[in-house]
């Protein structure tokens, strides 16, 4: 009963949370003058700075909270209402912004342009999960991350997915970090922002393909746990990267493994990895020619991605507004009359003249042929290296977490016999 | 026991059920809806579009506004309606998929048993050649993608410039029709890459096709256009004349070696002079080697860019294609025009303001960067308040019958940066800039007041009623002390800290010609033939030189000497000093209204017709 109680609350504190933070509703001026003077748009005044600070106090709190629970107290329990107040905090609260997953492009854009400068807070929503898993591993994803606590709290059945399915579809991770930073730098659009899937559900204001693809994620999350999380979100990759160095990691079982195997279905997100079947790794054909053959291949990965991504250039850089207005007045010149394309009509009423558009676009498509080379460069490595390990066997005596995919959730520990 | 988990399993079950048929039922609504309103948009509906079309065709048909009024107030409420749906339904949802999601929990949770612990992956060899397998195949799709899309877009960007060189390549229609011709002075080349050819013993005053350069090349080393800073201090504005009456817009010229003496008609101390295309009221600004002008009629309007050693038209740039440019010209008077705005500059760009209310930013070579229209004034003679800029803003004091303001736009883009409304009536004359307690102020003259500003945030900081009238003589400022006058009202000396008037007088008065101050001397010339000069600071009156012809041009100080023109082109040169003293005497043979800019040592002096450039030979 206490339990309903406690459902009934939440539920209470997200509908009011949310009606607080209703948007408001948008309609054109008419259109005939009746000599009523329009007052001047008035830019809102952004958040007060305490309350940013409060943000980076809470989110502190939540992370030490978060690590405390999986190192030390492993509670599944007080994890998972840490997550709760987490998605009501970060997520409906707070409306999914400012979140850690997009102060990547933040980070980006400050390195790049020297024009725009990252605040304090972003930089420091950016820095402190990562020097959190540095130390305890993802424990941001288990309890501070709204998008992870949504999909988290919805796993209804969730399937084991076969380990080639995820392997390759854990680079869809890296390639959309690297067109999130690529599309940062160039001053083009914050697309990890922009396609959030959940942050229309935390504000209830999002276009009606969000919402849909949202709703498809949270969906698809009952049987697929956290799909978001595992094949998409671009900071998981630097989570990955820093959790694998991890000091203090979460383990199963607090004292030797008895190898009993009742964690080994637990982890929804297949997270866990077995001892090492060494009749197997006797058994594999290739050996350490098939080893230097991927690991002399990684340097024509690169190049190969690095050259495809320049390639592509051309392409990508049209998602940006400017290199994509020019583009559109040089080959539709008629567009020029159409009174509804506001973009095309805010530029004919800026002045400016279509040469520098042009000359402005070209200097952003030249930004993007370099970021090209970078961007698929970086892939052409994560798709050489990830070829490489496949190769690689480390022994495994027990069953651990896998310190680069855990989310440190704490599922695993409740189904160990060993308690002490 | 085995009673309560079934009924709790039942339960979990029915709720999930129930909360299942309530989303997609309360999905399908917003479907529905989402269908309707994109089938049916209120905003587009035709019926009040054709009904906005007959309006302009009948504008004073009451019955037609109530009937769109009408409309447009359904339209408003269907679009209301079904955001209010939307939103609701979006509640709806979310509170029925969190229902669904715990009820679905729970069932999962009741029904699960414990299943015998299986190793997963029994075989990780295969796993990994199927990993293998499919990361080289994503890989090679993620190539071949990029590489198809490379073949597949085309790049547009690259058409264009390729066209855009092929027209460079030609030679500009400016360059062909060049023609040099000698003013009493031998040719001497300004830059030996470009060759010119000089006809010699030519008149200066004799008709010349205005769309040909008359100069007389001179040997002054050209100087360097300015590095480009942000924005230049006062220090590189005080040697240069960025605005209309020099720095600051004070009156006072930061130059030395200025001639005293120069005849138009025997071409006496004539460096160089050349026609302007078009016709304008506005006065030279220079910066570096770079002299501005512009002219316009009720048709065109033109930016000048002069070469201030040679006086060769640099270019020459149309301004046009501005949205809300009015199709037809405002009414304007003869002696207004439609240019008679001073342009103003920060010697990275140039920004010229017409009486259509077009403002434009050209940079120094004359590429467009920006243009807007401020909204067609409403004024009885044409707007004629200069420009003038201080760091990254450019102030326009914008009176119209309408409204009275002072707008700081920002340099780069044109956008506006604050807005300050004014009380009071229209007036004609410029802002200008004084540094008061180490802060520069816009300081505007109107009637009823005097008034300063502060230039960062355009909040009125103080203000002084002391005028009348329809004001056109721009503010003077010196010792200390804001200077404004205006015939039939008052010459005013006003203390800005204090903001009180220090001392008046109602003796002479200017019409067009603003006060200007130097050395503890306020010079005042009017339009009547009066040039006046008073103690700044007392108001005490030291001499009085009745010239008989009147002064438009105001009078301005450079090389610590007074220059005055009076309307019939007349020059004199007075020493600033508390007795009158004619240093020399000049004669431009034309009309002169605009008043002369110095530097280096030279005056350039825009006539109706001509910019001359006059100096020490």
């Amino acid at each position: 009963m206490d339990k309903w109680i406690k459902i009934a609350l939440i539920f209470t504190l997200l509908i009011f949370s949310l009606e607080g933070f209703a948007q408001k509703q948008r309609f054109p001026k008419p259109e005939f003058g009746t000599g009523y003077s329009q007052p001047t748009p008035v830019t809102p005044e952004p958040r007060a700075l305490a309350l940013e600070y409060t943000d980076v106090i809470v989110l502190l709190i939540v992370l030490s909270l978060s690590s405390w629970i999986a190192i030390k107290d492993r509670s599944r329990k007080k994890m998972l209402w840490l997550s709760v107040f987490t998605l009501l905090y970060f997520g409906f609260y707070r409306d999914g912004c400012i979140c850690a997953i997009g102060s990547v492009q933040n980070v980006a854009l400050t390195i790049f342009d020297p024009g725009y400068a990252i605040s304090i807070t972003t930089l420091l929503f950016f820095l402190l999960p990562l020097i959190f898993t540095l130390y305890f591993g993802r424990t941001f994803c288990a309890g501070a991350c709204p998008l992870g606590a949504i999909q988290d709290l919805l796993i209804v059945k969730p399937l084991s997915l076969p380990e080639w399915l995820r392997k390759t579809l854990g680079i869809l991770p890296y390639l959309y970090l690297a067109l999130a930073v690529l599309f940062a730098a160039t001053g083009t659009d914050f697309i990890i922002c922009r396609y959030d899937p959940f942050v229309g559900i935390f504000r209830m204001d999002a276009a009606f393909h969000m919402v849909i693809i949202g709703i498809a994620f949270l969906l698809m999350g009952m049987f697929v746990a956290r799909p978001y999380c595992r094949f998409l979100c671009p900071y998981g990759v630097l989570l990955n990267w820093m959790s694998k160095f991890s000091k203090w990691h979460l383990a199963i079982t607090p004292a030797a493994c008895i190898q009993c195997k009742l964690c080994s279905d637990s982890c929804p997100f297949d997270a866990i990895d077995y001892p090492t079947d060494e009749k197997q790794v006797k058994q594999r054909i290739w050996g350490v020619n098939r080893f230097l053959v991927y690991a002399v291949l990684i340097p024509l990965w690169i190049i190969i991605g690095g050259y495809a991504g320049s390639k592509a250039h051309v392409w990508i850089s049209k998602a940006n507004p400017k290199v994509y207005l020019a583009e559109l007045l040089i080959s539709k010149p008629e567009v020029r009359l159409d009174e509804k394309n506001l973009d095309v009509q805010a530029f004919l009423s800026s002045g400016k003249s279509m040469e520098m558009l042009v000359d402005e676009a070209s200097v952003i498509r030249r930004k993007f042929y370099f970021g090209g080379w970078i961007a698929g460069g970086f892939m052409g490595l994560v798709i050489g290296m990830t070829l490489l390990n496949q190769i690689i066997f480390r022994t495994k005596k027990d069953y651990q977490p896998n310190k680069g995919n855990c989310y440190s959730c704490v599922r695993c520990v409740t189904y160990c016999p060993v308690k002490n | 026991m085995r009673m309560e988990h079934d009924i709790k399993l039942k339960l979990s079950f029915n709720i999930a059920l129930v909360s299942g048929i309530f989303c997609i039922t309360v999905a399908l609504l917003l479907l529905l809806n989402f269908m309707q309103m994109s089938k049916n948009k209120p905003l587009e509906s035709k019926a009040l579009t054709s009904l906005v079309k007959r309006l302009s065709q009948e504008p004073n048909s009451d019955e037609l506004k109530q009937e769109i009024r009408n409309f447009d107030l359904l339209a408003r409420k269907a679009y209301f309606n079904s955001q209010w749906q939307v939103k609701t339904g979006g509640y709806l949802l979310l509170f029925g998929a969190v229902v669904m999601a715990f009820a679905l929990r729970t069932l999962i949770g009741l029904r699960s048993k414990i299943d015998e612990p299986l190793l997963k992956n029994d075989n990780e060899l295969i796993s990994r050649m199927m990993t293998q397998k499919w990361v080289i195949i994503t890989g090679t799709l993620l190539i071949f993608l990029g590489l198809v899309a490379s073949y597949a877009s085309v790049d547009h960007l690259k058409k264009y410039s390729v066209d855009e060189s092929v027209v460079n390549a030609k030679p500009s229609d400016d360059q062909d029709k060049i023609e040099v011709i000698q003013v009493g002075q031998p040719v001497i080349k300004a830059d030996s890459s470009v060759k010119v050819e000089a006809t010699s013993n030519v008149k200066p005053n004799k008709t010349i096709n205005p769309e040909k350069v008359v100069t007389v090349l001179s040997s002054e080393k050209i100087v360097p256009v300015i590095g480009k800073t942000a924005f230049p201090g006062s220090k590189e504005i005080r040697a240069n004349v960025p605005s209309f009456r020099g720095p600051f817009g004070n009156g006072v010229f930061y130059t030395k070696g200025t001639p005293v003496e120069w005849d138009a008609t025997s071409g006496k101390n004539v460096i160089w002079k050349t026609p302007v295309p078009k016709k304008g009221y506005n006065s030279p600004v220079i910066w570096e080697n770079k002299l501005f002008l512009s002219g316009a009629d009720n048709t065109i309007r033109e930016v000048y860019c002069f070469d201030r050693s040679s006086g060769k038209l640099l270019w020459k740039q149309q301004v046009d294609k501005i949205q809300g440019s009015p199709a037809a010209a405002p009414k304007v008077t003869e002696d207004t025009g439609f240019a008679a705005s001073s342009l103003t500059t920060d010697g990275n760009h140039v920004f010229a303001l017409f009486a259509t209310g077009d403002i434009i930013c050209f940079d120094m070579d004359g590429k467009r960067v920006w243009a807007r229209n401020l909204g067609v004034p409403d004024n009885h003679y044409g707007h004629a308040s200069s420009l003038i800029m201080w760091k990254d803003k450019i102030f326009v004091q914008y009176d119209t019958n309408k409204s009275r303001k002072l707008i700081a736009l920002k340099a780069s883009s044109g956008e506006t940066t604050w807005e300050t409304l004014r009380k009071g009536k229209i007036s004609w004359a410029s802002p200008i800039l004084a540094e008061i307690s180490g802060k520069y102020q816009v300081v505007l003259s109107t009637d009823p007041m005097v008034a300063g500003y502060d230039s960062e945030s355009g909040k009125e900081l103080w203000s002084v009623n002391c005028m009348m009238g329809e004001v056109g003589p721009s503010p003077g400022f010196g010792s200390g002390l804001i200077f404004a006058a205006n015939e039939y009202a008052r010459l005013v000396a006003i203390d800005p800290i204090k903001n009180a008037k220090v001392w008046e007088s109602d003796e002479y008065m200017p019409e067009v010609a603003s006060p200007v101050c130097a050395n503890g001397l306020l010079f005042i010339a009017t339009s009547y033939g009066v040039l006046a000069c008073y103690d700044a600071k007392t108001g005490e009156k030291y001499w009085v030189k009745e010239d008989g012809t009147g002064f438009y041009s105001s009078p301005v100080i450079a090389d610590n000497k007074l220059y005055t023109f009076n309307t019939a082109g007349k020059m004199k040169v007075f020493e600033v000093g508390k007795t009158e003293k004619i240093l020399g005497e000049g004669d431009a043979t034309e009309k002169i209204t605009t008043t002369p800019a110095f530097k280096d040592g030279r005056m350039y002096l825009r006539t109706p017709k001509y910019i001359y450039c006059i100096g020490k030979k």
